[in-house]
């Protein structure tokens, strides 16, 4: 593998995706405008069954999280960096196709894997406006207090979350290759994903059976790393475990998603499906 | 259980360095294909190709760094980035280290004569600035081959005149790149081509110089006539004339059966008489009638019996 030629590509496309990001306006005020009421139905409807302060106590009680808007908004947060991460790297490719410049860059022989995590580590950008976005706003409009010990693990956490799910972007992307079909897909598992890693709600509350399907999502151990970090002052070695799975779901999906994305593309093709629109 | 129709088939060819190869053919002929199986956008269910000594299937990543690509078309930049952005972009992607890349920027902007309008979005450009861009966006990796699929395809004349005198003068003559180009356009290929291969329904029918492919229908005489009012009928019957080889038909406004006959005969005195008394018996008025010189699309018709456009 040749470095310079691998962080030429990988610069080269960070740098096109933020001019091409930041050259519409408009995402600014979606992105301070969308995620508060999406925020503010799961909140209220907590809210409709209690006071603040009985309601946290059951599920501090029950769960051991202090702070169900907390919960909620920690939950939120590692879910739209998800979602983020998912179309920025995973529909990458298809975004190519829609801007007509798929087969340009297919052409070159710059690594796909390269371009892709590039569009990933960019949309961490966005990503971030929106955690910033969400926690100053949360702070000011459902009065969150977080319950901070170690800076450290929270910089942890969002960084062991992020790589994971930029690897789940990566892994998509293969998908993107083969069919136009797959943001259905993509689409499609986003209601579950939502459900099963626990956004709204702690996993131990689902019942055992459904509780295996949220441990096998990257998703789940990012919401639980960063409610204990933010939450519950949490250390680094509090969220070891959930730090480790994190990697271990980015090595695995990073490499299943070479694999698969080699043998996609050649069948891409094969069928001359790369382009179809 | 559906049909497998194959785009390209059995075609060869070889292009020699620094020579101007030219791939003639009507749309759906498998011209873009084949360009698509060079740069190794597509993998061949069989068979395979060699460009600058790489395997497209064994060494695709070799291959993509000795070519450089132009389509045609809007297709291909980035819209929202800057003329200059694009070729920053693209020569990154082709790991041309910085400090060659730059100077090899400016140079190619000047050369298409778009040094001035580079730091402005790709979306304010004219059809023909984009597609100037598209031609030097194929050069920022400096490739020892062009593959230029239809590059002046859509095109005002002007602007396909100033990518045409580039590709030739500045590309083939002065830096001796060996270019395959592909084109619907039969003078186009006349004028650019050393070599041309004619390829029809994924098949290569034909491949030679444009003056031997000329030659090889040298004893045919061919004439043209404009008509309005044509009896669809009448075709077969221009056909059955004596020493009309072949004769197609090209509707310019169906409404009024207005239309271009094209005649290949071994004598057009011959011919001649007897086709104006068809056509006029038919209720055709004939409109203008002249003879010409064979060209490429006489070529593709004497081989086919159809016109490039059909």
């Amino acid at each position: 593998m040749n470095l310079t030629k691998e962080w030429r590509t990988f610069k080269a496309v960070f740098h096109r995706n933020l001019k091409l990001f930041t050259s519409y306006n408009a995402w600014i005020v979606a992105t301070l405008i969308w995620p508060i009421p999406l925020l503010a139905v799961n909140i209220y409807s907590y809210r409709a069954l209690g006071t603040d302060a009985s309601i946290s106590s059951i599920i501090s009680r029950d769960f051991g999280i202090s702070n169900f808007a907390g919960m909620i908004i920690i939950g939120t947060i590692v879910y739209l960096l998800y979602n983020r991460l998912l179309w920025g790297a995973g529909v990458s490719l298809q975004s190519e196709r829609w801007m007509g410049t798929i087969e340009a860059l297919f052409v070159t022989p710059a690594s796909r894997m390269t371009v892709l995590f590039a569009c990933g580590a960019s949309s961490v950008i966005e990503g971030a406006w929106w955690i910033g976005c969400i926690f100053a706003m949360s702070w000011m409009i459902f009065g969150v207090e977080p319950s901070i010990a170690s800076w450290l693990a929270i910089a942890l956490g969002i960084l062991s979350t992020m790589v994971a799910l930029i690897s789940v972007g990566v892994f998509f992307a293969s998908f993107f290759v083969l069919t136009r079909a797959a943001d259905q897909l993509a689409s499609a598992l986003q209601a579950p994903i939502r459900f099963f890693s626990g956004v709204v709600f702690p996993v131990s509350a689902l019942p055992q059976l459904l509780q295996f399907i949220s441990y096998i999502l990257p998703v789940t151990y990012g919401i639980q790393a960063m409610r204990k970090a933010v939450l519950t002052g949490g250390d680094v070695a509090s969220i070891s475990f959930e730090l480790v799975l994190l990697y271990v779901f980015a090595l695995v999906l990073t490499i299943a998603g070479y694999f698969t994305l080699r043998a996609l593309e050649t069948q891409a093709k094969r069928k001359g499906t790369l382009y179809m629109y | 259980m559906k049909e497998k129709i194959a785009a390209v088939d059995h075609v060869n060819f070889e292009i020699r360095e620094g020579e101007f190869f030219g791939l003639l053919g009507p749309n759906g002929a498998g011209k873009t294909t084949t360009i698509k199986l060079l740069c190794t956008l597509l993998v061949p269910d069989d068979g395979t190709a060699v460009v600058n000594g790489f395997d497209v299937i064994k060494e695709p990543e070799k291959v993509r760094k000795s070519l450089g690509v132009v389509t045609g078309g809007e297709r291909g930049l980035y819209w929202r980035l800057t003329g200059r952005e694009n070729l920053w972009f693209f020569s990154q992607m082709y790991n041309v280290p910085p400090d060659v890349a730059r100077p090899r920027i400016e140079q190619l902007l000047k050369l298409v004569e778009l040094q001035d309008r580079a730091d402005e979005q790709v979306e304010k450009y004219s059809r023909g600035m984009k597609q100037r861009l598209h031609v030097v966006k194929g050069l920022v990796n400096d490739p020892p081959i062009l593959l230029l699929d239809e590059p002046t395809l859509g095109l005002d004349p002007s602007s396909a005149r100033v990518i045409r005198d580039f590709v030739k003068d500045q590309l083939q003559k002065e830096q001796n790149k060996t270019i395959l180009h592909t084109t619907h356009y039969m003078e186009e290929a006349d004028q650019l081509c050393d070599r041309i291969a004619i390829i029809d329904q994924g098949k290569t029918i034909a491949l030679d110089t444009p003056t031997n492919l000329k030659k090889s229908i040298q004893s045919l005489e061919v004439a043209k006539v404009q008509v309005t009012q044509f009896n669809p009928r009448d075709q077969e019957s221009i056909r059955s004339i004596e020493q009309v080889k072949e004769a197609v038909v090209e509707y310019t406004d169906s409404t009024v059966g207005a239309a271009e006959i094209t005649i290949h005969a071994e004598d057009l005195d011959v011919v001649v008489p007897r086709l104006t008394e068809l056509l006029v018996k038919g209720g055709a008025r004939i409109i203008a009638l002249h003879e010409s010189r064979p060209s490429l699309e006489d070529v593709f018709i004497s081989m086919t019996g159809r016109k490039l456009r059909d």
